[in-house]
């Protein structure tokens, strides 16, 4: 048996290498993360588990001022995991089951936060709901304290719900509405198929949302920066050790310390959705979904999605409108000064440097993101899951950590004898002025979003189809291209526009890689924010959104051009 | 047919899956040699988890074997990845491409060929013609009849004139009439065009209507091969028996063997000599006595049965009938010429001897 | 296809970045650059101009600086380090990253703003004070603070801010120079209790600052990541006074907050930051290092602050002050002991860390 297993591993190894250039792409992907991601994170462990780290991580756990930090991570992750998904449920539901107006509207308005350039929302919040707000001062004449687990949740939530929105929505538009029907014939009615049936199904896509939300509330740095008062949190904490303690040891236990919950829900959803899995597109769509149509389930959710609406249209509201006056939240009278000093000053070259290496990213990003999903989903080879795992670490690794772990790895080259397998990557001197590090760090962290879209549309797809292709002479590589990217489209250019918004807007992990030749927006934001220039940083933000406005009007009209009735067919995104 | 040259030959095929459970394995397919004829319309038949789709999977491609070698026109193909087989599946579920038009469905595998673009669009078209969609060519997969879907399938598979041409259970997701209509269809158009084709089913009468040969399998193993005729009249074990048709199994008959592959067995009253298609030593063997192969006469002479049920089915009237200890299915065909008897009723059973046929026990 | 697709994305992404790629020449010099950013642009444009260097920066904070030029000490991607307080500097000293710099301009600077050693050089003075937002202060009916017990009062409960000390040496400053003023007291008391033979503050002198900022806590809405980040919630309104450097609260007044924002200084005695500068060891563009080094010292480079509000005090006795800048002689300053401050860092914040900002607020 034991030899007949081992038979059976070579033998699927060999169906890999019975197409060399499957092989070759998979080759390429396991080298990629490897380098990119996996040795950074082992240069941290590394770091960690020295000498000087292992007695650190004792001081930590049993200190009580670490302890609180840590709870209050965790509690932060769930909150924000919970909340954030419900609100990307309720959008998606919104959108699929209900007939309601402004469905156009509202989902525009859902994708906003996507842009969500970090201190902005934080700050726009502040603006409005802190203790001097516009709204919680002027309006109802309270003195707010937004300070903390509460104001976070709310800045959290919606900055990141989008990607439980569209993660949702695309699942439930896919869900085989005869599921519905066969449900209703069976006698249940509207509150016992949506229990019983349409979120058993969406478990998945649920298990994932609250993942990414967890992790992406567990790294985020901007806000806890921002409004966390003295609600301290690991990544601030990592952040405080370096920053404030010089301490790149500490970092990196506390950094450890960090991605063990990080970790341990990534393991958890992984084992839950293998578990789960369904298929339910196949080769013979029918019908339409079925709306509900009970008034208070329509216009209750209607109200309370249209409220969230109002608030996300409020805060980037201030965000425009303080872009444009003296002193955003006191001094209202108009100015250009802000746009003069982002245009014509400093920010000009931030902007360039920025919206480059964030295009050349995306790309990159997005199609990597659907390949190792293709070849996880599709194919059965030797660390399939590691491969898949090693992928997900770019993303459920907080952004401090790869920055650090960047540094350690390649501030010198890898050799391998006399041959420089790579260059130095990060500083001034690093490969292109230390551009390509920054790439590669926009195109790690934004890799994981398009793999687990990628992932989540094809585990979707009946792989019959496929193998339809591959009997009709195609090989994997055409097969790729024109079955099985064009059917996870939706999600391909979900990938594209997450990975170049998200680049455009990622600051941690990158705070330690901009080198002189490389200004990074976001860095600057940070910047005017601590100097209390909120009109400069609003302005960055205004700029920084409408880029990537333009950036996805190009997506769309490069992924999605190919047919105008498909475009239509899948409504919008 | 006597000069058939082997298009497809299977040696000693082995796939094991890894055991869900347990860290062992489990034979899907367990040791199966088979050789599949130019031109032959050939059929997996068997239950649900025989192995008879992982054996065409294996054909297509889409697994490796553990052990043993494809050949395909005597060269071995067992390496070879599915689109360089050149084979074409049907699927269950048709796995139309559903962002595609249908010409564009049918056009998919030439254009993978680079043809011309003229050949390909008269390609398509005639293959369009052939199954009568010439005029929903624009439409989409999901603007189309279950029936038109496969159809499309069927054509995109066609199209590529394939070296052989497999079906995955094509019809099952069809209704009743339309699974009749597309049946007579495939047949039709496979032994027009001549296309070497192996089928997969569960269903014993799609398999008679359209094979030359049948596989029967069960748990990874060829029980039988042969044609409709053999496999119904002459099963070789009792599994095909019973899976095949009706049966009604008499067993621990006495039998002497006479020679000359000839035996005697005494049979519902009556001892007679049948063929014996087997080794054969021991005393006693189990008797196959098809349905329609009983008759029932009201005739003192013969044997009496009591008929505990009967049901009218128009074509045919079904009896279940007490003989003995046992119980027998009777059907009488054409129920015009004979009357319908009552249930309680005694009447006196008969066979028709050409229908014996003997199993090992 | 596959690959060949990323072929070409890799050819793009090369070849974009070949043309942006900078030239390794002489003439170039990279500067780590710790002041506002309006600043360093001001100071690389001047420089440039002045020596026809091709002049590039980064801006980091000083513990960022800090770690930056430790990960790369092997092969150190900048060559001169300008700005930040010189605790900084000190620590950076210590670890042997910075290297001793005998520029002839030294001399013009006052001993008190520089390196026994050597190693670094002050190049900007800012004192430390209270930015209020009179608006609030009025809405609470408080006086602007001129003591540091001012800020205890129960009317300011929540309407406080300063940075951590961990993260900020804004907040750093603060915390030592109330340790000074205890050691002061103590010393007033009785001789030896509050320095040590050393010239250190003692134990007691820290416990009693320790004391002092529990009772703050009370009054602490935020403690801000960045030092000056406090002036801004002031501005804001979202706090009432902020604990940050004069020159911060200048620069918020003169950007906007003019009106809004007021500076008071407390009596008893306020504390001060010396920006540094220094050479990076093993710099790769070290004569230009040590030529911006020369410049940075002279009264015209020290006359750039500001043109752009950054109204930090030169060190350079000749360069021009603005009327906007704190006076230092009209207030009164702590003897400011910065060997003692850097050798109590570590135990101090962590303390702080443990005992103060994470304790619950009432």
């Amino acid at each position: 048996m034991q030899a007949m297993r081992q038979s059976q591993q070579v033998k699927r190894l060999q169906a890999i290498f019975r197409d060399p250039l499957l092989a070759v792409v998979l080759l390429l992907m396991v080298f990629f993360v490897t380098i990119t991601i996996v040795l950074p994170l082992v240069a941290m462990v590394g770091e960690s588990l020295s000498p000087e780290g292992l007695p650190l991580f004792e001081r930590y756990l049993s200190n009580p001022v670490y302890q609180t930090i840590l709870m209050n991570t965790l509690v932060l992750g769930t909150v924000v995991g919970i909340v954030g998904t419900l609100v990307g449920f309720l959008f998606a539901f919104v959108q699929v089951k209900l007939r309601v107006p402004f469905k156009r509207a509202m989902h525009i308005i859902a994708l906003i936060p996507v842009i969500s350039p970090p201190f902005a929302v934080a700050t726009a919040a502040i603006v409005l709901f802190g203790r001097s707000g516009t709204i919680s001062r002027g309006i109802f004449g309270v003195r707010y304290d937004i300070y903390g687990l509460d104001g976070l949740t709310l800045v959290m939530s919606l900055s990141f719900f989008t990607i439980a929105y569209l993660n949702l929505r695309g699942m439930m538009e896919a869900l085989d509405p005869a599921l519905d029907e066969a449900a209703t014939n069976l006698g249940a009615n509207k509150w016992r198929i949506f229990r019983t049936v349409t979120l058993p199904m969406l478990l998945p896509g649920i298990a994932s949302s609250f993942l990414l939300l967890f992790v992406e509330a567990l790294a985020d740095l901007g806000n806890p920066l921002v409004m966390g008062g003295n609600y301290e949190v690991l990544a601030t904490r990592v952040y405080v050790t370096i920053i404030g303690l010089y301490d790149t040891t500490g970092a990196a236990v506390l950094s450890i310390i960090l991605l063990v919950p990080s970790l341990t829900v990534f393991l958890v959803q992984r084992y839950w959705i293998n578990r789960i899995s369904v298929v339910t597109v196949t080769g013979k769509p029918s019908g339409t979904p079925q709306t509900i149509d009970h008034p208070l389930v329509r216009w209750g959710l209607f109200g309370i999605v249209i409220f969230i609406c109002g608030i996300i249209v409020l805060i980037y509201g201030t965000i425009i409108h303080g872009s444009f006056v003296r002193v955003p939240g006191v001094r209202w009278d108009f100015t250009l000064e802000h746009f003069d000093f982002v245009l014509n000053g400093i920010g000009a070259q931030a902007m360039r440097d920025t919206t480059a290496l964030s295009a050349l990213a995306t790309p990159i990003a997005g199609l990597i993101g659907m390949v190792i999903a293709y070849l996880v989903v599709r194919k059965d080879f030797l660390g399939r899951n590691l491969l898949d795992f090693s992928t997900m670490m770019g993303i459920a690794v907080p952004g401090t950590i790869i920055g650090i772990g960047y540094i350690l790895m390649f501030n010198s080259p890898i050799m391998i004898g006399d041959f420089t397998l790579i260059p130095k990557l990060t500083g001034g001197q690093g490969a292109f002025g230390g551009a390509l590090a920054i790439i590669l760090v926009y195109v790690i962290r934004s890799a994981p979003a398009a793999l687990r879209t990628g992932t989540a549309a094809l585990s979707q797809i009946d792989p019959s189809i496929e193998e339809a292709s591959l009997s009709l002479g195609a090989d994997n590589a055409r097969t790729f291209r024109r079955i099985t990217l064009p059917l996870i489209r939706p999600a391909f250019l979900a990938g594209l526009i997450y990975a170049f918004a998200r680049s455009m807007t990622t600051i941690s992990a990158i705070i330690f890689l901009t080198t002189p030749q490389t200004k990074i927006m976001t860095q600057q934001i940070l910047n005017e924010v601590e100097n209390g220039r909120y009109g400069n940083a609003f302005a960055y933000c205004v700029i920084l959104i409408i880029i990537v406005m333009v950036a996805i009007s190009v997506l769309y009209f490069i992924v999605g051009a190919r047919t105008g009735a498909e475009r239509r067919l899948e409504g919008g995104l | 047919m006597s000069e058939r040259s082997i298009r497809l030959k299977l040696e000693h095929i082995v796939k094991a899956f890894p055991d869900r459970g347990g860290g062992g394995m489990v034979r899907a397919v367990d040791d199966i040699s088979l050789d599949i004829y130019s031109g032959e319309f050939l059929t997996l038949l068997g239950p649900s988890g025989c192995g008879k789709t992982t054996t065409l999977r294996l054909i297509a491609g889409f697994e490796l074997p553990t052990e043993g070698r494809i050949l395909l026109d005597g060269q071995d193909i067992t390496p070879q990845p599915p689109n360089k087989r050149d084979m074409a599946l049907v699927f269950q579920n048709y796995a139309l491409f559903p962002h595609m038009s249908v010409y564009d469905n049918v056009a998919y595998g030439l254009e993978t060929r680079r043809l011309p673009r003229q050949q390909i669009r008269d390609k398509v078209q005639a293959s369009l013609k052939q199954i009568g969609l010439e005029k929903l060519d624009n439409r989409r997969p999901n603007q189309l009849s279950g029936g038109q879907q496969q159809r499309v399938a069927l054509a995109r598979s066609l199209v590529m004139e394939p070296r052989i041409l497999l079906f995955d259970e094509p019809l099952s997701n069809l209704d009743a009439k339309l699974r009749v209509q597309m049946r007579s269809e495939i047949h039709r158009l496979q032994r027009r065009l001549g296309i070497t084709s192996i089928y997969v089913t569960h269903d014993q009468v799609e398999a008679m209507a359209l094979s030359d040969r049948i596989v029967v399998m069960n748990k990874g193993r060829i029980e039988q091969i042969g044609s409709p005729q053999e496999i119904y009249r002459y099963p070789a074990t009792r599994f095909v028996a019973d899976f095949i048709g009706r049966a009604n199994f008499i067993e621990d008959v006495p039998c002497r063997n006479t020679g000359g592959g000839q035996a005697q067995v005494d049979l519902l009253g009556k001892s007679l000599n049948v063929p014996i298609r087997f080794e054969h030593h021991a005393e006693k063997v189990t008797v196959l006595l098809r349905p329609e192969a009983l008759v029932l006469r009201e005739d003192p002479s013969l044997k009496q049965v009591v008929i505990d049920q009967a049901m009218y089915l128009g074509s045919e009237v079904e009896y279940v009938v007490s003989i003995d200890d046992r119980q027998l299915v009777v059907v009488e065909q054409d129920p015009r010429l004979s009357r319908v008897y009552a249930e309680g009723q005694t009447v006196g059973i008969d066979f028709v001897a050409e229908a014996v046929h003997l199993l090992p026990r | 296809m596959m690959n060949k697709k990323l072929m070409s994305l890799a050819g793009i992404v090369g070849g974009l970045l070949l043309v942006g790629a900078p030239a390794f020449a002489q003439d170039t010099l990279t500067v780590l650059c710790t002041p506002q950013e309006d600043w360093c642009v001001a100071m690389t444009a001047a420089f440039e101009e002045q020596t026809g260097i091709d002049t590039n920066y980064v801006r980091l904070s000083s513990g960022e600086s800090l770690a930056r030029i430790r990960a790369a000490a092997d092969n150190p991607e900048f060559s001169v380090w300008w700005g930040g307080p010189a605790d900084a500097f000190e620590a950076a000293a210590e670890e042997g990253l910075i290297e001793i710099y005998d520029s002839p301009n030294t001399e013009a600077i006052p001993e008190n703003y520089r390196d026994e050693a050597g190693y670094w050089t002050g190049v900007y003075v800012g004192a430390l004070g209270f930015c209020s937002n009179l608006d609030v202060l009025a809405e609470l009916g408080v006086e602007a603070p001129t003591s540091w017990d001012d800020l205890l009062a129960p009317e300011l409960e929540g309407f406080v801010a300063m940075a951590h000390p961990a993260t900020s040496g804004t907040a750093f400053t603060a915390f030592w120079t109330v340790v000074t003023l205890n050691a002061d007291a103590l010393e007033a008391e009785e001789a030896g209790t509050g320095y040590d033979e050393d010239g250190a503050p003692t134990q007691a002198a820290v416990d009693n600052a320790f004391e002092y900022f529990a009772a703050l806590n009370n009054n602490i809405l935020q403690y801000t990541r960045s030092g000056s980040a406090p002036g801004s919630l002031a501005g804001q309104g979202e706090i009432a006074v902020a604990v940050i450097f004069s020159h911060d609260c200048t620069k918020l007044q003169l950007e906007g907050f003019d009106g809004i924002l007021t500076t008071t200084f407390p009596e008893e005695g306020t504390g001060y930051e010396i920006g540094g500068m220094a050479i990076i060891a093993n710099a790769p563009e070290a004569e230009a290092a040590r030529l911006w080094y020369d410049w940075a010292l002279t009264a015209e480079a020290q006359a750039i602050g500001p043109t752009v509000n950054s109204l930090q005090l030169p060190t350079n006795p000749d360069a021009p002050v603005s009327e906007l800048a704190v006076d230092l002689t009209s207030i009164t300053v702590v003897e400011y002991n910065f060997v003692a401050a850097g050798a109590s860092r570590v135990a101090i914040t962590e303390r702080f860390d443990a005992e103060i900002a994470t304790a619950p607020t009432e």
